[in-house]
């Protein structure tokens, strides 16, 4: 992985963020405060749980999603989020 | 001459959802549940518990409960035991078994999502939640009475036979009941009514010289100090107890006695305005009973409240009440419900105590359900229904 890939789609980072925000959600809310559509949301968040910096919980059919707290450079990108701040 | 600028100190002290420090003459009480409990702390997972907490309005049942799940979940704390208290009201989930489990499960994920889900999938995602976490969770279903109306004696069953399913997993989820007539739990089946009634609390009402410790101890907290007088304490508990001991009306008596204070520039609270609250506070028309209704409960009991107050008449029939209605809608721009749905709030309003409602006599053609007005002026219901609804708009 390299750090081009992660940043380089306007969408990732925006999901990244929004992750970064709010803590854990599912897939139609984060696509909806992304305002992206759902393919594109799920095609980020699979890219990024590759990347080993989000993970998924499953409950039933619904996915919740939230940084992987275990990796070091996720935690480095919510730190990177947090103080950038919302805008 | 000193200016006051208030004769309170701290008014939230005398909100309906503070919960103090200290509950007078509930420490036996308090006490038994701590005791029912006590395998939360020492032996958690072991077994669960189901307690049933009954009483009249203003007899302590919430404040009891929040205050014992607060306590509980300090100490359980405090040694390492991830055990969680939530406190949900049924009414103001509509009695909807579903609103009740998704607010529970927001407590753990505050942005669950509110849809997609059944109520037996939301069951289990709650004791996955909890198996993950390694959490206990005591869930206190307030005012359960709504849930038993919607929803008759489903929803706790399922609640109190969760642990059947898992025979070797921990047991993670206790139960507290809080109930205001108990008759309610005449409609539950045997075998879940017999799980319920094994612990029960009988919460009697306060006597006024009860009252007048717990109004003591929130005026300390409430009050500026020598703003209200002990003889003046004595009066609104005497008031409150000829009310049926009823703690929450002592103390919004307390607070709008206050409130009249502030008005008139009194830096005391004086016995006139302790009348003149007690005028305008009516057991029956609470500024939280009025809020907890639904927006189209509201506008019907408005709409009521207005043709009575332009007849002048003791009884209205349900025709009258629904074109009154149809008025208040088209005022507040909202799609006025049907015939069945209003005879349903009707129903409710009528358990509530605010209206009565009962099936016309011989002496008039055809048959019609009678609404009248018991011990609230309508005019007094108008004006908060009004202001309650404007907040609401604003």
């Amino acid at each position: 992985m390299s750090i081009e890939e992660v940043f380089s789609s306007k969408g990732r980072v925006k999901i990244l963020r929004i992750l970064a925000e709010i803590g854990e959600l599912n897939i139609s809310e984060i696509a909806r405060r992304a305002g992206l559509n759902y393919a594109t949301t799920n095609q980020h968040l699979q890219l990024l749980e590759n990347f080993g910096l989000i993970q998924h919980k499953k409950f039933g059919r619904i996915r919740i999603f939230r940084f992987n707290e275990t990796n070091s450079r996720a935690k480095m990108i919510k730190t990177l989020m947090d103080a950038w701040g919302n805008k | 001459m000193s200016q006051y600028s208030s004769v309170f100190k701290d008014e939230s002290k005398l909100d309906i959802n503070y919960v103090p420090p200290r509950l007078p003459h509930r420490e036996l009480q308090l006490n038994l549940l701590n005791k029912f409990f006590r395998f939360a702390i020492e032996t958690p997972g072991k077994m669960t518990q189901r307690v049933l907490i009954v009483g009249k309005i203003g007899t302590g049942k919430t404040v009891l409960s929040q205050h014992f799940g607060l306590s509980i979940a300090r100490e359980a704390q405090e040694r390492g035991i991830n055990l969680n208290y939530v406190h949900v009201n049924c009414r103001e989930c509509g009695g909807n078994f579903f609103m009740i489990l998704h607010r529970t499960i927001l407590e753990f994920y505050p942005h669950f999502p509110r849809r997609g889900y059944s109520e037996a999938e939301l069951i289990q995602i709650l004791m996955q939640i909890l198996d993950e976490r390694n959490a206990y969770l005591i869930l206190a279903m307030d005012e359960l009475e709504a849930l038993i109306r919607r929803e008759g004696p489903d929803p706790l069953y399922s609640l109190t036979r969760i642990q059947e399913g898992r025979l070797k997993a921990p047991q993670r989820l206790s139960l507290i009941c809080v109930l205001r007539e108990p008759k309610y739990l005449d409609r539950l089946d045997a075998s879940t009514r017999s799980t319920l009634q094994r612990n029960i609390i009988n919460l009697e009402e306060y006597s006024m010289p009860q009252l007048r410790d717990i109004l003591t101890d929130r005026v300390v907290l409430a009050f500026r100090y020598g703003a209200v007088s002990t003889q003046n304490l004595d009066f609104v508990s005497e008031l409150a107890a000829s009310e049926g001991g009823d703690a929450r009306y002592a103390i919004e008596l307390l607070w709008r006695a206050g409130k009249y204070a502030d008005a008139s520039g009194s830096s005391e609270v004086l016995p006139e305005y302790i009348r003149k609250a007690a005028v305008s506070v009516y057991p029956v028309v609470r500024k939280d009973t009025v809020s907890s209704l639904s927006l189209h409960e509201k506008l019907f009991l408005l709409g009521v409240a207005r043709l009575f107050k332009q007849t002048g008449t003791a009884y209205m029939s349900m025709g009258e009440a629904e074109d009154a209605y149809a008025v208040v809608c088209e005022e507040w721009g909202e799609k006025g419900r049907g015939h069945t749905q209003l005879w349903k709030y009707v129903k409710e309003l009528s358990a509530m105590g605010i209206i009565q409602a009962e099936p016309s006599s011989v002496g008039q053609r055809g048959k019609t359900t009678l609404i009248s007005l018991l011990r609230v002026p309508a005019s007094d219901l108008e004006q908060e229904l009004s202001r309650v609804l404007h907040k609401r708009r604003m």
